[in-house]
């Protein structure tokens, strides 16, 4: 509980002393990932809050590992430690849930609904998981896993006429 | 028993009718004749009644400056040349040039600008009550034109005469010339209303409340001039500025009729009726084609006729360098006051409705009041005052 | 106001086609003239940069950046080439470094002049919009003059900068800057020396430092409360030239209301940001060295890429933008690529600030934390 943290290791160290099932890793600079599991995110977060007095809920995104593996990944910055605190969540299954931490950081709140209308990861207890970038046609498609395809194979949603190959111009090979 | 027909007995003569038959629908259409002609007769006479009241001289000059000079195709013309004026000067501010393309120094940009907007489709939103949207904006229009007709331009040449003349001036038409002003935002409150859509009511309320704010400095500071020359009728104001013109006693009253002027007009920086960046175009937001270009005049219309009423009663109207018509110097006063009129506008930034309030209850009355008060004890206490001001 | 005032409430969209809300929408419900509720709205701009990125060459993805944020397009595309230089280990030249830093700084300042004419625009002064704007036309000339192209510079590559420094550029920028300067005590005067705008701006849209960090705010809209938060000084990038020369980050103390700050305070603090830009580049400017803009291997090794994530970060005009890239060994395009803008977190700080605002009060509140739909729809 100090009010000036000293380094990004020493506030790794601290969580890990708490939560000791809790991997590290350092990074360049000064700057440490965490390796957190699913249950315990939010002691984390809320240890993070205590330890740095400013912190700033820097990014918080999710990343697509196919065969329904997902990553979600936290960023924290503090500008008196001049450190980076990166929390890194493993998630699996098709519909994947894991506990808002939007009470204690509200500049995650947007954050979670972005993750949750793009991923299809679930936040339990978020105040409002309306879908905030996608339009209607979109909602519940998640549109940045792998499995969404961008390519001609899903011309038909589109409502597009289907391309007719034209016929090659005289005298030239197409 | 006249004819019989084949031995049966006829209650009724066929052929004595039948006889009589042509007489009838003859009958009939001498009626319908009579009637046309009398119908004819009447509105010629109508028409002859007309021609012999228009044929005295006096009417007749009514009607030549009512219509052509000083009246409705002047102030038509100068309109023009107002919008024209505003939109140069505003380019000039703003580091721009304004329109060039059309005429020599684009002149001829506000009739292409009038067309264009005529001929575009008119909307007319879902919510809307339909009639009032058509009627109110020429309305609004008619009653920003009307209060031209009391405005003394030259003491010859003007609609209305000195009082007392045929066609004189109203004993009160200052007071006339405020209550048709006072119209003008319960005018632009009932477009809001009407033209169904929130952002156009909230525009309408914004102006009740400029009015609410920017109509007592404006008629206090005008009770300055009406006291000094002891008359409300507009004419006599001006005719008695012949030896000394009120600004240079009233300057305070002048500033704060020019300042209520701008917010009852509603323009920058008053403008929160219609504030682009708040509420789109507040209370004008659903207007479109005709519509629009009716308001859009009757804008520049209104501050054309501020001008021209602190012209009159501040600055001396008609009087001015003896050798000039009347209606020339009143003219060049009137430019310079609209040229000051026009950069004060575009020097602010907009203010909000709660502070416009605040400035007109807070500063603008105290300090039109303050001044008329002066210049009571003034005249009550300095008697060589009363003759120069009063004038000839 | 009790409770029940809500049934006299009435619901406005701000919505997306309005004068001033540049491709966003909030639903505002009002009491009267004071706003009760705001809920930014967002959608219309989603262009799907992010899944865009994943189809686009390390070479090409950068370009995809810029044009989510036009005034700031060199500060947004510079966090993707960061990220992808930190994945292969790239070493930029020097001179390239302080190229890249001056064009920064640059591109800045034309944020900045954008920004004034907005705001002051939006306040209801029109001559206040196309002043600083008619400075804007001589950057975006200097910027035409070395690349080509206005706002859409696409200047950095992985491994240096593409274009060198001409002494017709050199000239332009010259004259840009020195117009710049000596307007800035014109634009003191009109903006902060006019007592309208006084009237509209002080006392508007406040929040203290501690609610700011919670919502993610950061650059210009922090440093007013007087927290010296700024990436180029706390996290210098090493393929950048900021710890080449001493500066100080640009913040305001407000004896007022310390730790607070309001519209006009925001204002004052992008004033002098200004100043520190204009600053950096006069410092920077006799350093640069003579020699290459690029490695020419650095060409061959961001074809394909190892394995790993990189997390480019940069102080751009409005706040702290990242792009976190994550890429597959010898991928040509990355798996994941993730855009943070600052204006994520100012468009979400309306929701906290709006409230018990009054409905003018609403443009001065967003205009003052500069927020642009780029940035949060991407």
């Amino acid at each position: 509980m100090s009010d000036t943290p000293g380094s990004a290791s020493t506030v790794a160290r601290a969580v890990i002393n708490k939560y000791p099932k809790i991997e590290s890793k350092p990074l360049d600079g000064n700057k440490v990932e965490l390796v957190v599991p699913i249950e315990k995110i939010r002691d984390v977060v809320a240890m993070l809050d205590e330890e740095i007095s400013d912190a700033l809920p820097e990014s918080m995104f999710g990343v697509d590992l196919t065969e329904n593996k997902y990553e979600l990944i936290y960023i924290f910055w503090s500008h008196l430690g001049k450190m980076l605190i990166q929390l890194r969540v493993q998630l699996e299954g098709e519909t994947p849930e894991i506990e808002s931490v939007a009470d204690i950081f509200p500049g995650l709140e947007w954050h979670e609904r972005e993750t949750h209308e793009l991923f299809g990861i679930g936040f339990k207890n978020h105040p409002d998981l309306r879908p905030l970038l996608l339009p209607e046609e979109l909602e519940g498609q998640f549109p940045l896993r792998k499995s969404f395809k961008t390519d001609r194979s899903r011309m038909d949603e589109t409502g597009l006429p289907k391309p007719k190959p034209r016929p090659a111009p005289r005298g030239e090979s197409s | 028993m006249v004819g019989s027909l084949g031995g049966y007995d006829m209650q009724f003569d066929f052929f004595t009718w039948f006889g009589g038959l042509w007489d009838w629908i003859y009958g009939i259409l001498l009626w319908f004749w009579a009637i046309i002609k009398w119908l004819g007769i009447w509105i010629l006479d109508i028409i002859d009644g007309i021609w012999i009241l228009a044929s005295i001289p006096e009417n007749f000059m009514f009607l030549f400056r009512a219509i052509i000079m000083p009246g409705l195709i002047f102030l038509l013309l100068a309109l023009i040349f107002t919008i024209w004026f505003t939109r140069k000067i505003w380019a000039r501010i703003q580091d721009r040039r304004g329109p060039t393309h059309l005429g020599k120094y684009g002149g001829y940009q506000l009739f292409a600008d009038a067309i264009k907007l005529m001929g575009k489709e008119i909307i007319i939103p879902d919510k809307a009550k339909a009639w009032l949207y058509r009627i109110l904006p020429s309305l609004l229009l008619v009653i920003v034109l009307i209060p031209f007709a009391f405005i003394p331009w030259d003491p010859y040449w003007n609609i209305m005469g000195p009082p007392g003349a045929a066609y004189g001036d109203l004993s009160v038409s200052l007071v006339l010339v405020f209550a048709l002003l006072t119209a003008v935002p319960v005018f632009s409150l009932l477009i809001g209303w009407v033209t169904g859509s929130k952002y156009s009511l909230i525009g309408g309320f914004r102006a009740a409340n400029n009015q609410f704010a920017a109509e007592i400095p404006m008629v206090i500071s005008s009770v300055g001039p009406a006291m000094l020359a002891g008359s409300l009728s507009l004419f006599s104001i001006v005719a008695a500025q012949t030896s000394i013109w009120y600004i240079v006693l009233l300057p305070i009253n002048f500033a704060t009729f020019m300042v209520a002027s701008i917010a009852s007009v509603g323009t920058f920086p008053f403008d929160a009726p219609v504030a682009d960046s708040e509420i789109i175009f507040g209370w004008r937001t659903e207007l479109s084609g005709i519509y629009f270009t009716v308001i859009y005049f009757a804008e520049f219309a209104e501050q054309m006729l501020y001008s021209a009423l602190m012209v009159s009663l501040f600055l001396g109207g008609f009087n001015g360098l003896p050798f000039l018509p009347g209606i020339v110097n009143f003219i060049i006063k009137w430019l310079v006051v609209y040229f000051i009129f026009t950069v004060v506008t575009s020097s602010f930034y907009r203010l909000r409705q709660d502070q416009i309030v605040h400035l007109c209850w807070k500063y603008l009355i105290p300090l039109s009041i303050l001044n008329v008060v002066l210049v009571m004890f003034a005249m009550a206490y300095l008697p060589w005052l009363v003759p120069l001001v009063v004038g000839g | 106001m009790s409770p029940d005032i809500l049934d006299e409430s009435c619901v406005i969209w701000f919505g997306p086609q309005h004068v001033s809300a540049h491709g966003w929408a909030a639903k505002l419900t009002l009491v009267g003239d004071y706003i009760v509720e705001c809920d930014p709205n967002a959608g219309y701009f989603h262009r799907s940069a992010e899944k865009c990125l994943e189809f686009r060459n390390f070479r090409q993805g950068s370009m995809i950046l810029e044009r989510i944020c036009m005034m700031e397009a060199f500060l947004g595309e510079y966090p993707y080439i960061a990220a992808v230089e930190k994945i292969a280990d790239l070493e930029v030249p020097e001179r390239a470094k302080i190229m890249r830093t001056i064009m920064m700084e640059f591109n800045r300042i034309h944020s900045y002049q954008f920004w004034f004419g907005q705001f002051a625009g939006e306040l209801g002064l029109f001559a206040m919009l196309l002043w600083p704007w008619v400075d804007r036309e001589y950057s975006l000339d200097a910027f035409e003059q070395l690349t080509g192209s206005r706002h859409t510079v696409s200047y950095a590559t992985p491994g240096g900068v593409k274009y060198d420094f001409t002494p017709k550029f050199l000239s332009k920028m010259d004259i840009a800057l020195s117009r710049c300067r000596n307007r800035m005590p014109l634009f003191d005067d009109m903006l902060a020396g006019s007592p309208t705008f006084r009237l509209r701006a002080e006392g508007v849209g406040q929040y203290t430092a501690k609610q700011a960090l919670k919502w993610g705010l950061s650059g210009p809209n922090i440093k007013a409360c007087g927290i010296p938060m700024d990436l180029r000084k706390d996290d210098p990038d090493p393929n950048l030239a900021y710890d080449m020369i001493d500066w100080e980050v640009p913040t305001i103390h407000n004896e007022d209301h310390p730790g607070e700050c309001d519209a006009f305070d925001r204002l004052h603090q992008r004033f002098k940001e200004i100043e520190t830009s204009l600053d950096i580049i006069e410092k920077l400017l006799p350093l640069l060295p003579e020699g290459p803009i690029i490695d020419p291997k650095a060409r061959g090794k961001a074809n394909r890429l190892p394995e790993g994530e990189g997390y480019g970060r940069v102080e751009g005009a409005r706040g702290i933008t990242t792009v976190w890239l994550k890429t597959m060994e010898k991928a040509q395009t990355p798996w994941r690529a993730k855009i943070r803008g600052p204006c994520f977190a100012s468009y979400y700080s309306l929701k906290h600030i709006v409230p018990g605002a009054r409905f003018a009060d609403f443009p001065a509140i967003f205009g003052s934390l500069d927020p642009y739909p780029g940035w949060w729809d991407r």
